[in-house]
């Protein structure tokens, strides 16, 4: 099985795309940073988080919650804030997106750190958002069930 | 019988904790690695847990190699980026070292140096992934190694914190991305543990994945409320802490529920071994292996 989690190929960008990134990136945050709280990381996963950024987590962790979530959810770094997967967690359930939760998210590219994601997304360096989503009880079972690796 | 030996033929695993000191002094790893030979298949080399500083993981795994003990190295996310980390893990190959445990590592504001620049370049999943990578012979940069390192790929699963359905979630990217062996938060609530145990099983994914329960042998009342208030993520269930507390010698009696929860943990499906995390008590890893009957 290809790793989800690794893309040799890293996705570069020139300094003339930088400028138009720049540009980008002012209307971009006009939007996201008050909506999602925006960290600009250039590889947008919003969409697969329930439209919450995990970038505002203290260990910008892109795969789930880390071992440390207190009682009630409460973030083990700063326990009067809660835990921010905890929140993509309840919002996911709501909206029915939890399928997408099962994504494994690559490691970040730092090149691509306060770009405009959706430049990034125009010239194919990130997946686009991934914005509706039907069926997902049943995209849950098929993805435990339709594993390659399952040995039985 | 190498711990990967022993966990691709399903064998019962014992594994337990060390924790390196805080200072040069080499010795008192070699003299730790009694409680450890003979009685356990693998140790834990934790790597400067929850931020104290505390000599390398790597350095104390290749003394314990020199003493004869298994080490599995923890490698963890906070230190490092994506370069020193495969440097590591390169260098811990080549001295011999065959397990290696991927966490994200806790939060530099837990230890001695709060104002420390926390790194997390990677995230545990994404470890796993960059050590079966390596195993591949690939580096993360696509380079193709002369030769690659074989190492057993272990990573840590928390049942006992919220949100709990998303923890299973974590596991199954943890296995996809894979891990051969799961090493758990420390059980001191056995209802909670077994019901997670129950879903993971009618998941399959013990099949995939060698599930070693986490005991930790807790010395006084005090060690238990403060694992309660103070380490986040930690369960303890209304029974353990009446008993310690009703115990007239709490030593003994954390001993007792100590060996007792063992006993009920073997009996539980789909748990694949045990893991001991007597948090700087290693002098009693013997005494509970024995009286729990287990043996390498």
């Amino acid at each position: 099985m290809a790793n989800d989690l690794i893309t040799i190929d890293k996705p570069q960008i020139t300094p003339g795309e930088r400028i138009l990134s720049r540009v980008m990136l002012f209307f971009e945050d006009l939007i996201k940073v008050p909506l999602f709280r925006c960290q600009h990381c250039g590889e947008c996963i919003l969409s697969y988080t329930a439209f919450i950024c995990s970038q505002r987590c203290p260990k910008r962790l892109r795969n789930g919650p880390c071992g440390g979530t207190g009682e009630n959810g409460a973030c083990e770094v700063y326990p009067e804030r809660k835990c921010i997967w905890y929140k993509i967690y309840l919002r996911s359930k709501l909206l029915n997106r939890v399928s997408l939760l099962y994504k494994q998210n690559k490691i970040h590219n730092w090149n691509l750190d306060h770009t405009s994601a959706w430049l990034n997304v125009f010239k194919k360096r990130i997946a686009p958002p991934f914005i509706f989503i039907r069926h997902d009880k049943q995209k849950i079972k098929d993805l435990i069930a339709n594993d390659p690796e399952r040995e039985d | 019988m190498t711990l990967k030996e022993k966990i691709e033929s399903k064998r019962f695993v014992l594994c337990a904790e060390l924790g390196p000191p805080q200072s040069c002094d080499g010795d008192v790893i070699r003299k730790k690695s009694a409680y450890f030979k003979g009685y356990v298949d693998a140790a834990n080399i934790t790597d400067n847990q929850t931020a104290l500083v505390r000599l390398s993981s790597i350095a104390s795994a290749k003394i314990l190699l020199e003493e004869g003990v298994e080490p599995i190295i923890q490698m963890t996310c906070r230190d490092r980026n994506r370069i020193a980390i495969q440097s590591d893990l390169l260098g811990a190959a080549a001295l011999g070292i065959r397990n290696v445990l991927c966490l994200t590592g806790d939060y530099q504001k837990f230890g001695d140096h709060p104002e420390a620049r926390g790194v997390f370049d990677l995230d545990s999943v994404q470890l796993i992934a960059t050590v079966k990578q390596l195993n591949q012979g690939l580096m993360l940069s696509g380079y193709e190694m002369k030769k690659a390192p074989e190492f057993l790929i272990g990573a840590a699963a928390n049942p006992f914190a919220e949100p709990f359905e998303m923890r299973l979630i974590r596991l199954y990217k943890k296995i996809q991305a894979g891990a051969h062996f799961i090493q758990t938060q420390a059980v001191f609530d056995l209802e909670l543990f077994r019901r997670w145990m129950e879903r993971v099983v009618a998941l399959g994914f013990h099949e995939k994945v060698a599930i070693l329960a986490g005991v930790m042998p807790v010395k006084s009342v005090k060690t238990l409320t403060y694992m309660q208030t103070e380490v986040p993520g930690v369960k303890i269930s209304e029974e353990y802490i009446w008993r310690m507390q009703a115990a007239p010698d709490p030593k003994s009696e954390g001993i007792k529920i100590a060996i007792e929860t063992i006993q009920e943990l073997k009996k539980i499906k789909g748990v694949r071994g045990i893991h001991l995390m007597p948090v700087l008590w290693e002098s009693i890893i013997p005494t509970i292996i024995q009286e729990a009957g287990l043996k390498v």
